[in-house]
């Protein structure tokens, strides 16, 4: 049986000018379909880098990533990506244009898009906001936007490089609890990155912890065994909570 | 009071207040025949407009900078977005653009005359040849500005490279074409009024130059305003489409 993202021995090695830095050494990660993974690590551990090679955008120099038994050669429509800042939106689209680009890719017809745009629109709670430009939306809804265009296209999972990352708290927590409900609906496989223990915490069916670089690799890993929605003020979650913490907590000071 | 009325309101008394200042200077400052007022300009300048002599002038130099900026421009964005698109044509190119854009349009005229001849022709290819290189610039610099995340985007959406490439790069590319377009324009007139003083039959550059020769320093004040005012009103469409473009430019949905 094998499983449904499958990365084997992965690693990353820049070169540049200032010569070679190995970013990652020896990832090994298996995600069944369904899941809900939180990678989590401090600033410069290898968080995007990892997701980069998944997504296609980067070709690990060491090892293989699998997607279903396949391995991964560029990006593609299976794997949908929600980018941490917003700069990936096309301006001169309104936010339903946005979200049907995929599907205009794919040459379906105009009335079909707008339907399916519409669901998505709902879904992430921007009814009636479909006429709008990315310049005349909030940094939530942008997010909201890119989030429903990632869906809309219907991949086979989700990459979401700290979505949230740019948000104040309050939004962060609303957007939180907004995909939780999104993902218990759909059910898509999800790699989720941040920085954020909570936000892990809230979201995760299981939380990476990575070592930090050079040579970021995958720590530990904490299976989080709560329903949804999270009660994240319950004793339960707070001691995932400090699990977690306690491994984040060694990686940023090791010598304590 | 909305911010649109509050700067047409604002043109209108910055010119006005240029033209009491004229006035003024030209009665207390510099009293001479040489500098009329503006009052005997504006008169010159009507009877010239109700003898047709005006329109025929504008028209003859605006054709030339339509035509050439067109023909330049129509050059300009497909080889810039294949310099931008594709490494072997910038590198094969950018020693061209970099190499030429140093040479005046004005420095051509000589040549362009020996060429073409001092009808249309040798208008219409400098005009051409001022505005290639800076679209082209432009261009090149918007597509490589096309911001990465963009472009990801659209690959884990399914976008061939063609589809990023129309659908992504092209669209996101176009505020920096228009404002390529734009500096563009400043040029040509620079360019026209250049090459008319030079060698032409007709056109704004030439009415000044015709003007000089009889002394009718009413004619060079109502040539100068005009190209002003026709390169404020130039400026301004291009500034209002790159205003439309720039935040929602739509290709074809
Ligand atoms: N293109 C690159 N060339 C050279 N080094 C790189 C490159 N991309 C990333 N790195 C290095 O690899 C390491 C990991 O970077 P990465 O962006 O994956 O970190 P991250 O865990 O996502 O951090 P953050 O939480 O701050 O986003 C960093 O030390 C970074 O400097
Ligand atoms: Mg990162």
């Amino acid at each position: 049986m094998v499983g449904f993202v499958e990365l084997d021995g992965v690693g990353m090695t820049f070169r540049g000018r200032t010569g070679a830095y190995e970013a990652v050494r020896d990832f090994n990660l298996e995600l069944s379909e369904g899941e809900f993974f939180c990678l989590l690590g401090t600033s410069g551990c290898g968080k995007t880098t990892v997701m980069n090679m998944l997504a296609g955008f980067d070709t690990p120099t060491a090892g293989q990533i699998r997607l279903e038994g396949k391995p991964v050669r560029g990006p593609g429509a299976d794997r949908g990506v929600v980018f941490q800042g917003h700069d990936s939106l096309y301006d001169w689209l309104t936010a339903r244009d946005n979200i049907a680009f995929g599907l205009r890719l794919r040459g379906m017809g105009r009335s079909e898009r707008r339907a399916i745009a519409d669901r998505f629109l709902n879904m992430v709670g921007l009814t009636g906001q479909g006429s709008k430009h990315p310049s005349e939306l909030s940094g939530g809804m942008k997010q909201r936007i890119q989030i429903a265009r990632a869906l809309a296209n219907d991949p086979r999972m989700l990459l979401m490089d700290e979505p949230f990352g740019a948000l104040d708290a309050m939004t962060r927590a609303v957007l939180q609890t907004e995909l939780s409900r999104i993902w218990s609906e759909n059910r898509k496989t999800v790699l989720f990155i941040t920085h954020d223990i909570e936000e892990a915490c809230a979201l995760a069916t299981r939380v990476g912890v990575m070592k930090r670089g050079p040579g970021g690799t995958l720590k530990a890993v904490v299976p989080i065994d709560l329903p949804y929605p999270r009660e994240r003020t319950s004793d339960a979650f707070m001691a995932s909570f400090r699990q977690v913490h306690e491994l984040i907590h060694a990686e940023i000071h090791p010598h304590e | 009071m909305n911010s649109r009325s509050a700067t047409v309101i604002g043109y209108v008394l910055g010119f006005a207040l240029l033209f009491v200042i004229w006035h003024l200077a030209s009665q207390y400052l510099v009293s001479s025949v040489l500098f009329p007022s503006p009052f005997p300009v504006f008169e010159r300048g009507w009877v010239l407009l109700e003898e047709g002599l005006l329109q025929e002038s504008i028209w003859a130099s605006m054709r030339r900078i339509i035509q050439g900026f067109l023909l330049g421009s129509a050059i300009g964005i497909p080889v810039g977005l294949a310099i931008g698109s594709f490494r072997p044509v910038r590198l094969l190119l950018e020693p061209w653009t970099e190499f030429f854009r140093f040479i005046p349009a004005v420095a051509m005229i000589t040549v362009a005359v020996i060429w073409f001849g001092i009808g249309e022709e040798s208008k219409i290819f400098l005009i051409a040849y001022t505005t290639v290189f800076v679209v082209i610039i432009a261009t090149a610099a918007g597509v490589g500005a096309v911001g990465r995340d963009k472009i990801r985007a659209a690959q884990c959406l399914g976008a061939n490279k063609f589809q990023v490439f129309a659908l992504v790069a092209l669209p996101a590319t176009v505020p920096y074409i228009l404002t390529g377009m734009r500096l563009a324009m400043a040029n040509a007139f620079v360019t026209i009024v250049a090459a008319e003083l030079v060698a032409s039959n007709d056109g704004l550059g030439k009415m000044l130059w015709d003007a000089r020769l009889f002394m009718q320093v009413e004619d060079i004040f109502v040539a100068l305003i005009s190209l002003g005012l026709l390169g404020f009103a130039t400026d301004r469409v291009f500034r209002l489409l790159i205003r439309a473009f720039a935040g929602r430019f739509n290709p074809t949905m």
